[in-house]
């Protein structure tokens, strides 16, 4: 079984600025762990922090116990938002260097890099120039290199931008195989509601401090089954009268979050049925394709939160 | 380098600083770079001393010119003519000065050569005109006239054959360097030029090794690659591994260097002999020659040793600086302004020089030749030209090593933090923030 991974009340200040502020949470073995918030969140800081590239100024961040150090670094694997490589170095010499770095033994990781290569049929990139490669290419190269000492612990940061849609599936099933095996993945990112869907747990950050934190389901269903989406086709004027002020100024109680043809997310306040929606949407569609009665999506929770906070 | 996690014989593993600088070692040495560079800065350096001479002798025969002679005294011209050297045609005339000083513009003529009346009791001066005058074509012409004007006058003056046979005569000082190992002859010369050799060598090589270091760590940088290393290695392993991987390339290029100079010399000093004029002509003309025995002799096993030291000391103080700056930019051309600060003292002890050549073992000689900053260059020159005391030596490689303590703990700090920073152009002021508070 992997380590747990914890934070304790870790704060880290540039300057006048506490980039991170207070921030404790924990990441625990086999699971997947989503760390959430808007650009300038703190989020970097944090994995910096996790990684022991920087150290806090304040509190303690532990793995297995063992405050996290050079000895740590070992046992985790971490992608940089920035990623990059060395350009004039061959793929195989390159994830070699990198592994060995990790503390690998030059056997062990030229075997381990073989299989990785192979896994990505990509045997044949080991003699050629990292230049060479494509961008795609080398975003594979670069995850290798990520996980190719086996690592415990897993360290993410926006790992999906600026990957095209079948290297963001291959990092997505490693992920998968990942917390199968009872690895800890820690991973950043601003796109809350394209990451929704991996996360077992969330962090949702914002100015340096954890907002909301725990595991997704439970976190959703804090704030109950209060959203609907609506698939229509027809016309769509009946959604605009919908969600339009009553006369008297007063709010409908129904908040658009999202809505592009033919499909819409709708917040209900408290009180208002999800029927009046699909009443609305049958007098005034010409068919009702999708009905759905859910919990509101990560981003929506996330602007609550901090509104409230 | 000690390893600080792993015990080297349970694990096999090696320390992360043995492992950065064996990868940056070997990703140099191999490059096609370095084996150009190594084999072919010896053939460059050979051309760029020998090409002048080569110019010269070649140019020797081709442009002979032909120069005027207008003799007011009508006792002189033979004379000049038999001194002047062999590429001058002379022509003895009388024809009025405007129309040689209009041959002379046309380019017909390389030069007129006037000698008043007045040359003989000393009243008047020999003047020589052309076009464009390079300074060996005066000192030919200026020798050849003073010889002969003088040697007229001392006859004029009544001397006898014999006073003037001696007033030619060169008299010549031979040199003898005196040391522990015994006396050598004309060694003061070819020490200078050691010494010379030697100091600009230093100064060169840590100005290349360390200026390659700022390049790696920029290139780490831009490449986004270093915050990977930084999740593996600690930043000050990092740097001391490619400090030391990159000043193992240089000792490995000097190495080299040293090589095939030493092989080209053996094979090539048979070949220098023949061309070189005959020593016993030039000990007549009383010209100090540069025994090529005596080069080998000023290369001491001592000196060689002293000069690897040196260069490593140097290499290693500026090149933890040289990392601190590429840590701090972007990109190269940021580098510049922040540069000024490393160029300033490895720049300024060659200007003391001279000075040093002068007088080895003065104060002043002394003094920055145990300085840090100072001692890798000054140091080799001193050691070059004159004997020094053995706890000089020992203190000024103390020195040195302690200022390398300090300096790469510095370097470290500003280097742990500006790996980390992009998009923001960092100034002086910002790299002494780093090194108080990070």
């Amino acid at each position: 079984m992997s380590p747990v991974l914890c934070l304790e009340n870790v704060t880290k200040r540039y300057g006048q600025t506490a980039a991170v502020d207070g921030v404790s949470f924990q990441a625990e073995p086999g699971r997947l762990v989503g760390l959430l918030g808007p650009n300038g969140a703190g989020k970097t800081s944090t994995l910096r922090m996790v990684t022991a590239i920087t150290t806090p100024d304040e509190g303690r961040i532990t793995l297995g116990g063992e405050t996290v150090g050079p000895e740590t670094q070992r046992r985790m694997g971490y992608l940089p938002e920035e990623r990059g490589l060395y350009r004039k170095l061959r793929v195989g010499e390159q994830l070699v260097y990198l592994a060995r770095l990790k503390g690998m033994s030059a056997g062990d990781a030229t075997a381990a890099v073989k299989r990785w290569l192979d896994r990505f049929d990509a045997a044949d990139w080991w003699a050629r120039k990292t230049e060479d490669l494509s961008k795609g290419m080398q975003q594979k190269v670069q995850f290798i290199a990520t996980v190719v000492h086996d690592p415990a612990l897993v360290v993410l940061d926006e790992p999906f931008s600026g990957l095209d849609p079948i290297n963001a599936d291959v990092l997505e099933s490693v992920i998968g195989e990942m917390r199968s095996a009872g690895r800890t993945v820690l991973f950043a990112s601003h796109r809350m509601e394209s990451v929704e869907s991996l996360c077992d747990d969330v962090v949702l950050m914002a100015r340096g401090r954890v907002v909301l934190a725990g595991p997704l389901r439970d976190v959703k269903r804090r704030f109950g089954r209060d959203t609907v989406s609506v698939a229509w086709s027809g016309p769509d004027a009946w959604l605009d009268a919908l969600v339009a002020p009553a006369a008297d100024g007063s709010s409908s109680g129904v908040r658009l979050l999202r809505r592009s043809a033919g499909l819409a997310t709708l917040r209900l306040d408290d009180g208002i049925p999800p029927r009046r929606v699909l009443d609305a949407a049958l007098a005034g569609a010409d068919d009702v394709d999708r009905f759905d009665v859910h919990e509101p999506p990560l981003d929506e929770i996330f602007r609550q939160s901090v509104g409230e906070g | 380098m000690l390893c600080p996690y792993a015990d080297l014989r349970n694990t096999r593993l090696m320390s992360p600083i043995a492992l950065i600088a064996s990868s940056e070692y070997l990703r140099r040495v191999r490059s096609k770079w370095f084996i150009a560079t190594t084999l072919l800065t010896p053939i460059l350096a050979v051309a760029v001393i020998a090409l002048p001479a080569v110019m010269i002798a070649m140019s020797g025969d081709s442009a002979e010119r032909t120069v005027a002679i207008v003799d007011a005294t009508g006792v002189l011209a033979d004379s000049v003519a038999a001194a002047l050297p062999d590429t001058y045609a002379v022509r003895t005339t009388s024809a009025p000065a405007d129309s040689l000083r209009a041959e002379v513009l046309a380019g017909d003529l390389g030069g007129v050569l006037v000698l008043p009346a007045g040359v003989l009791d000393g009243t008047a001066r020999p003047r020589y005109l052309s076009r464009s005058t390079g300074l060996a074509e005066i000192a030919g012409i200026g020798d050849a006239v003073e010889d002969v004007v003088r040697a007229a006058r001392v006859r004029r003056a009544g001397a006898s054959p014999e006073v003037v046979a001696l007033l030619d005569a060169r008299v010549g000082l031979d040199q003898v360097s005196v040391s522990e190992d015994g006396d050598a002859a004309d060694g003061a010369l070819v020490q200078l030029f050691v010494a010379n050799a030697l100091a600009f060598l230093i100064y060169i090589a840590v100005l290349l090794y360390g200026a390659m270091v700022m390049r790696g760590v920029i290139e780490e940088k831009a490449n986004r690659i270093v915050e990977v290393i930084a999740s593996s290695v600690r930043p000050f392993e990092l740097l001391m591994g490619k400090v030391l991987g990159i000043g193992a390339v240089g000792l490995t290029q000097l190495i080299g260097w040293g090589v095939i100079m030493a092989g080209a010399a053996a094979a090539a000093g048979p070949l220098l002999l023949a061309f070189a004029p005959d020593p016993a002509t030039m000990a007549a003309a009383g010209e100090a020659g540069l025994d090529p025995a005596a080069f080998s002799a000023a290369f001491t096993p001592g000196l060689l040793t002293a000069f690897v030291a040196y260069f490593c000391g140097g290499y290693l103080l500026f090149a933890a600086v040289f990392a601190a700056v590429g840590s701090a930019v972007d990109q190269e051309s940021d580098a510049q302004t922040l540069q000024a600060p490393i160029m300033i003292p490895i720049v300024v002890p060659m200007l003391f020089l001279p000075a040093v050549l002068n007088e080895p073992d003065g104060p002043t000689a002394v003094f920055l030749s145990l300085f840090p900053v100072s001692s890798p260059v000054l140091m080799v020159v001193r050691m070059s030209i004159t004997d020094v005391p053995g706890w000089q030596i020992a203190l000024s490689l103390a020195l040195l090593a302690a200022a390398f303590v300090g300096t790469i703990w510095l370097a470290a700090r500003v280097y742990r933090v500006g790996i980390l920073m992009t998009g923001k152009r960092a100034t002086l002021a910002d790299l002494w923030r780093w090194m108080r508070t990070a």
